[in-house]
């Protein structure tokens, strides 16, 4: 098995006195999909803010490769190769498409400091930015202001933007919430695709169980924070203690 | 941004050429004193909205402490020119001295504060602005205080100075205007002001400034996908803070004069705010546009009304609502119909307007 490029040591957050994820010890591998479930409120969000930087671990650590990310600002952990995509579409929405793409392309690129050249003669930060509006389909739309988009384009651009950064770590927050039947598979291609990639590593947060299955390598199930199960889809799926997770949830909603 | 290729983007594009065209032949045009007093005004508020535009439009941070910035530039100059008489060494010491001041308060203000939520950073920066003005007040054996500065420009710039003489020794005309040190001030103001406001330009055209509106737009988006907000944000901050700066050592060179009433003031700090909100944020034509507007009004809206009295003087109420002395009130009520009719400032509202295909 390849070295981990991804890994939580007793990663740990508390809000006062509740403790949204706690001590999450776990090691993602490139060419590896992994998805995480759990009920809501089981602290996956939480834990990926913690990973990508929005949030900032109690104790514990997140490291990648050799790096130690744990106290980094996001944009520090995007530098090292994290990238995120989020739950709720979390855009530059007044921005054009194409423009929203080549922000991230430039970030990658490391040209946000160039302060005298005008963007248009950035012809590679273009190209690059075009070539991720067709593998999204979003070229029509490339000259639209963001806001502009219906749900489901907004959801691609979001993968998009992703994609643009070029990541070492693809992290999707339920990429295809809210989208119709006819683009949640464009999305699901995309990932696809990524995974594809032996270098790359996914973590996916996703609840639809036929994507689940379409797409998990493994399977991770957090519940009040703590790391419940681990391993190959069948085997934790078919688990008596996933089954007794959901159905508890299910039941203490409908109380 | 979207506004690129409507026909209104191309009239306010139209409308700011001709607004150069007239500042550039502004000495011929309109020969008068006080013409060109207000043409010079118009060139240094058009660079000063211009850079506060570049934080308020383009980044999305508000601060209070423009004309701080634009003071310590212009009481470099003041104070260099003061004391070490007229020369071009002074103007320039006072320039860096302005520029090296304003870089070290913004960059003090902005590792200090530009972290916190938008409002502590907007009071921190009148904080900051406040002890600025009671310091230029309190300090009178450098700043003149309440009275300011008076000193002489270089001596290219004096009114008795000859550009260029004729047969008999006079100075020179050209299509009737005197080729005067006056002259000489003048375009000195209006190439300076052109160089700051292109360099602007050309910043925000720059991969620089997609950053900066990314911040405007979604701020924790933009750290996401690896921009170091906090250092983005300082760098504008310390930008637009040393174009300010300099903006004010070129109005204490023209006016020869330099007091809290002219650079430090929070009337202009209102001023400055009017003249971006109603040209119109995030669009650097909206800072030309501003400033025009309400620098003319400021000067001449008491004429015309005087005038406008006059002409009423036989119908009953009229004149007194026209009289001149009224003319703030006036102006207050055009703002509100400005904002009402062009929530989006008049460059804003007109750039959205007329799609192409």
């Amino acid at each position: 098995m390849p070295s981990p490029s991804l890994i939580t040591r007793d990663l740990t957050i508390r809000f006062g006195g509740h403790v949204a994820v706690n001590q999450v010890s776990c090691a993602f591998y490139p060419g590896e999909l992994t998805v995480i479930v759990g009920p809501n409120g089981a602290g996956k969000t939480t834990y990926f803010n913690l990973i990508s930087g929005q949030l900032t671990a109690t104790s514990g650590q997140v490291i990648k490769g050799e790096v130690d990310l744990t106290r980094m600002a996001p944009s520090a952990r995007a530098r090292h190769g994290v990238g995120r995509a989020f739950q709720l579409t979390n855009l530059f929405p007044q921005l054009t498409v194409l423009e929203n793409i080549r922000l991230a392309v430039q970030a990658r690129a490391g040209d946000g400091w160039r302060l005298l050249r005008p963007v248009h003669r950035f012809t590679k930060l273009t190209q690059d930015a075009e070539h991720y509006l067709e593998a999204t389909r979003l070229t029509r739309a490339a000259h639209l202001p963001a806001a502009a988009l219906p749900h489901g384009d907004q959801r691609k651009l979001e993968v998009a933007l992703l994609m643009a950064m070029e990541p070492d770590i693809y992290m999707f927050d339920e990429p295809t919430a809210g989208m119709s039947l006819d683009h949640a598979p464009d999305v699901l291609d995309l990932i696809a695709q990524i995974k594809a990639d032996p270098s790359k590593t996914v973590l996916l947060v996703e609840h639809k169980m036929d994507v689940v299955r379409a797409l998990a390598d493994r399977i991770i199930v957090l519940h009040n924070g703590e790391l419940l199960a681990d391993g190959a889809p069948a085997e934790v799926m078919d688990s008596q203690i996933v089954r007794d997770v959901y159905l508890g949830t299910a039941t203490e909603e409908t109380a | 941004m979207q506004s690129k290729s409507t026909y209104g983007t191309l009239a306010v594009k139209t409308a700011v050429l001709v607004i150069a065209a007239l500042l550039l032949f502004a000495p011929f045009l309109f020969q008068d004193v006080r013409a060109l007093e207000v043409a010079a005004r118009i060139c240094i508020f058009i660079v000063l909205v211009a850079s506060y535009d570049l934080l308020i439009g383009y980044t999305g941070i508000v601060s209070f402490a423009h004309t701080m910035f634009f003071g310590f530039g212009a009481y470099g100059a003041a104070i260099a020119l003061r004391q070490m008489g007229p020369g071009w060494d002074a103007v320039a010491l006072g320039a860096v001295a302005g520029v090296v001041v304003s870089l070290v308060v913004a960059t003090a203000v902005g590792l200090l504060s530009l972290r916190v939520k938008a409002i502590f950073f907007a009071m921190i920066t009148l904080a900051t602005a406040s002890v600025a003005l009671v310091l230029a007040s309190q300090l009178s054996q450098f700043t003149g205080g309440e009275d300011g500065i008076t000193y002489r420009a270089p001596d290219l710039f004096k009114p008795a100075t000859k550009l260029m003489v004729d047969e008999d020794g006079k100075v020179a005309r050209l299509f009737g205007v005197k080729l005067n040190g006056k002259l000489a001030a003048y375009y000195f103001v209006f190439f300076t002001s052109l160089a700051l406001f292109l360099l602007m330009l050309r910043v925000v055209a720059a991969p620089l400034g997609s950053v900066l509106k990314a911040i405007r737009e979604n701020e924790a988006r933009a750290e996401a996908v690896g921009y170091r907000v906090v250092a983005y944000r300082t760098f504008v901050f310390c930008l637009s803070a040393a174009v300010a700066s300099l903006a004010g050592t070129v109005y204490a060179i023209w006016l020869k004069y330099t007091g809290p009433d002219t650079t430090l003031s929070f009337a202009i700090m209102i001023d400055i705010l009017l003249m971006v909100v109603i040209g119109g944020m995030g669009t650097m034509w909206g800072a030309v546009v501003g400033a025009v507007l309400m620098v003319m009004a400021q000067y001449y809206l008491r004429d015309l009304m005087g005038a406008a009295a006059e002409a009423t003087a036989n119908i009953p109420l009229l004149p007194d609502l026209l009289a001149p002395d009224r003319w703030l009130f006036w102006l207050g009520i055009i703002f509100i119909l400005l904002v009402y009719f062009f929530p989006r400032g008049i460059t804003g509202t007109i750039m959205q307007k007329g799609a192409r295909a």
